[in-house]
């Protein structure tokens, strides 16, 4: 798809500005960033199989455009256009500056192109166009794979004329995308520095991550709602804030050639704006952007530094948190390392905090099975044992961490582990498991304990204790049984994947049993609090094992 | 009596071996050069005397220990700086050597006077608290330095610890290299800088091959090997300088080529 992108516009350039343009080089240097395009690493599901993709960003389109269909197929389920555009242009704008931040430094702004082209003999001129049809090729790209079905749809829906000036009108949206991105951007580098873009850049990819998953979970429900012909929106002073409502009401004035004063404002704000934005882009915030990448891209540079005095800032919470759950030095070096390292490193944070996020989806799903009447399960709650499901949901992710939390891009640097003088290597693993329970599973079992207490009252409180130290159990299982590894010490590889998905069975099956055993231990009242020794006793006696694991028992 | 003491030391990577019967004696106070090419056994030889590695042939003493059976006890008496600036760049310096230190049982307070003292002496101080993914290699090295250091080891082994240095900081880590021997520390490095090895070092140790090729002062390297400086020295014995000749040319030649 993009290599046919290419060839129209290099053909369009071509036939226009041979002059100045060096086409030979243009083509080498617009094919190269296709390529590397393709091979970037996206957020769509391929933290799954980390396997090399040919094509990661046809991926990433076509999961786009199966989103797109889903989002298009609201101009069926109404007869309302102005909703239907408005939705459909609200997807399209959301998903471009989405899509947009994450690949920003590589399209909107290359500043490796400074380093690679700028000391080869490539006049300005050439520069600046390979630069321009490569944003064009990848704009048009994702503009066609996210317009695609919306287009097709609003022709069947609303006939040709709204159609054709649909995809103007995306075409328009996009170019508002582009502006709010570069907007968003300038207000990120202007109140923080490098490494916290990276950091939200990184939020970014898994907020996305998310839809993608959740997305797919909650759109069809959300399509089928039957009130969805009663939403009016009509124009108030808000309506001047948001673009899809001026698409969405310029286009309906055009359905219904009909146009009154806001109408009329409506049709000028769709069309003039994206001009002026874009302009205003062009002229000022790109060239100002462009000069502070380079200084950013550029290691000599200063970038502020937070504290002056290395001791003056108070604890880390890592730090002060240690030593009340952690029994010797090494445990606590073990804890904080973890939790720092969980805190930063982008790969563990995309392949675990979109879990995170799944356990609300999946308790959703979980609670509102689809083709049920929602109203009514809400209802009858709390006569269900539901709540089971919510006490062992957190585990599926927290679980995964364990194997997360062993492989890292640094990995070379766990020589430290070697050369220091560790009797028990297994207290580091302890150490990095009690920030696993203490960063994470506690803090995620909390709310979830508060919406059972609303719905199901205080009974299910001895069920919450005896799941909870279950959790801990089970956890502590699954780190016994598998391979043990230092914190951070492995090369992420395709062994960690298959590693995860034997692990993700067992899961499974483990917590399919315990959720059985626990449904039939409820039928009598007193048993889930007579049985808490039970977990209790295992865990204390795991925790002895694997903080006793000498250099034997660690795999490398 | 020796602080190191090796006895016909072999180590092989899959048959192939890399240390053919190494054997050496180090007395304490000494600053020991190991020299020699990429591939000759230099990284394998710290690593072994380190307790890295355990998986070798041959009787290798630390301080009196089998580093073998002992390897822990010799760990916690040694510091070991490796040569690639290898460590966890998503730390700060501080939270780095606060975990380097706590594995070698240091408590907060020592560990955090050393660093911060530590830190400002190498002119850190100002980013002690920035990630260390900004860091140049040079700022990197320094890091691992202060880590391999904190506390207070009796053996100080470093695999090319100039590296990525620039000239200020070379002068300064050889003068706190001399200062440490005046403390009665061993020292016992490798590197390929031959200028610094000729100046700092008490004796010189230069292997090839897996085999120790000469073996003495600098004084006594020069009237065995009737060559000036430690770099001709070191070339007669490992190199092969009519080859190196001639692959240079080869190479104009095909630059020159159409």
């Amino acid at each position: 798809m993009d290599k046919l992108i290419l060839k129209f516009i290099l053909f369009i350039v071509k036939t226009f500005l041979k002059k100045d343009v060096d086409y030979e080089k243009l083509k080498i240097i617009t094919e190269t960033k296709l390529i590397l395009d393709r091979r970037r690493v996206r957020v769509t599901m391929k933290q799954k199989n980390n396997k090399e993709q040919k094509n990661q960003i046809l991926v990433t389109q076509i999961v786009y455009c199966f989103f797109g269909l889903l989002i298009g197929m609201v101009v069926f389920a109404n007869n309302n256009l102005k909703l239907s555009i408005t939705i459909i242009h609200s997807y399209i704008l959301f998903m471009m500056i989405m899509t947009l931040i994450t690949d920003f430094s590589s399209v909107l702004l290359d500043t490796t192109d400074n380093q690679i082209i700028l000391p080869r003999p490539v006049n300005s001129k050439t520069f600046f166009v390979s630069r321009l049809v490569h944003i064009l090729v990848y704009l048009l790209q994702f503009t066609l794979a996210l317009g695609l079905f919306p287009i097709i749809f609003t022709f069947i829906g609303f006939g040709a004329l709204v159609g054709i000036a649909n995809i103007i009108a995306i075409f328009l949206t996009v170019m508002i995308a582009v502006f709010i991105t570069y907007l968003m951007y300038g207000l990120i580098l202007k109140f923080s520095n490098e490494e916290k873009l990276k950091d939200i850049v990184s939020g970014f990819q898994i907020i996305l991550t998310i839809i993608f998953v959740g997305g797919s979970q909650i759109l069809p429900r959300f399509i089928n709602y039957a009130g969805l012909d009663l939403i009016k929106l009509p124009i108030q002073w808000y309506t001047y804030f948001m673009p899809p409502l001026w698409m969405a009401n310029a286009l309906e004035s055009l359905y219904t050639l009909k146009a009154n004063l806001p109408h009329v404002m409506m049709i000028v704000m769709a069309v003039v704006f994206p001009i002026i934005m874009f302009w205003l882009m062009i002229k000022f915030l790109a060239p100002s952007f462009a000069k502070k990448m380079a200084a950013l891209g550029n290691a000599g540079v200063e970038t502020k530094s937070e504290q002056k005095n290395a001791f003056n800032n108070k604890l880390p919470l890592s730090e002060k948190i240690s030593p009340l759950v952690c029994s010797s030095n090494t445990e606590r070096a073990g804890f904080e390392f973890t939790w720092k390292m969980t805190s930063r490193d982008k790969s563990f944070k995309m392949q675990f905090y979109p879990g995170l996020a799944y356990i609300l989806v999946f308790a959703f799903v979980f609670i509102f099975q689809s083709g049920k009447n929602i109203s009514n399960t809400w209802l009858n709650l709390h006569n269900t044992k539901s709540y089971l499901g919510l006490i062992y949901l957190p585990l599926f992710t927290v679980s995964t961490a364990v194997t997360l939390i062993a492989f890292n891009e640094n990995f070379s640097a766990s020589w430290i582990y070697l050369s220091r003088p560790l009797y028990k290597p297994g207290t580091l693993i302890t150490g990095a498991l009690k920030t696993l329970l203490v960063k994470y599973l506690l803090p995620i079992s909390i709310p979830l304990l508060a919406f059972a207490l609303y719905i199901w009252g205080y009974k299910i409180i001895d069920d919450f204790m005896f799941g909870f130290i279950s959790n801990v159990f089970l956890l502590l299982v699954l780190t016994h049984i598998n391979k043990s590894y230092l914190p951070f010490s492995m090369q992420p590889n395709m062994t960690q994947q298959t590693g995860k998905f034997v692990l993700v069975m067992l899961n499974f099956v483990l917590i399919g049993v315990l959720i059985l055993l626990h449904y039939f231990a409820t039928k009598i009242w007193w048993l889930p609090l007579a049985l808490i020794p039970l977990p209790l006793v295992g865990s204390y006696f795991l925790f002895r094992t694997i903080q006793n694991y000498g250099w034997q028992k660690i795999s490398n | 009596m020796s602080i190191i003491k090796i006895e016909n030391l072999k180590k092989a990577y899959e048959h192939n071996f890399v240390l053919k019967g190494i054997n050496l004696e180090i007395a304490q106070g000494q600053i020991v050069g190991y020299i020699g090419p990429n591939g000759a056994g230099k990284s394998t030889t710290i690593k072994i005397l380190c307790g890295i590695t355990s998986d070798f042939l041959g009787e290798v003493q630390v301080m009196g220990m089998d580093v073998r059976k002992n390897a822990i006890e010799v760990k916690s008496k040694i510091g070991y700086i490796p040569e690639l600036a290898a460590l966890y760049e998503a730390l700060t310096p501080v939270e780095y050597l606060k975990f380097s230190g706590k594995l070698y049982n240091l408590d907060d307070a020592t560990i955090a006077t050393k660093t911060n003292e530590l830190l400002r002496l190498f002119d850190l101080q100002d980013k002690a608290n920035d990630r260390m993914t900004s860091y140049s290699k040079g700022m990197k090295q320094k890091v691992l330095l202060i880590s391999g250091l904190i506390h207070n080891p009796e053996i100080i082994f470093l695999d090319e610890p100039l590296s990525g240095l620039d000239a200020n900081a070379v002068i300064l880590v050889k003068e706190i290299l001399a200062q440490l021997k005046l403390a009665g520390k061993t020292i016992f490095y490798s590197s390929h800088i031959m200028d610094v090895v000729e100046k700092i070092s008490d004796r010189i140790i230069i292997i090839d091959k897996g085999e120790v090729k000469a073996d003495g002062t600098f004084e006594e390297l020069k009237n065995n090997a009737h060559e000036g400086s430690l770099e001709n020295i070191f070339t007669s014995l490992t190199g092969n300088s009519e080859q190196t000749l001639s692959t240079a040319h080869e190479f104009i030649n095909v630059l020159n080529s159409k």
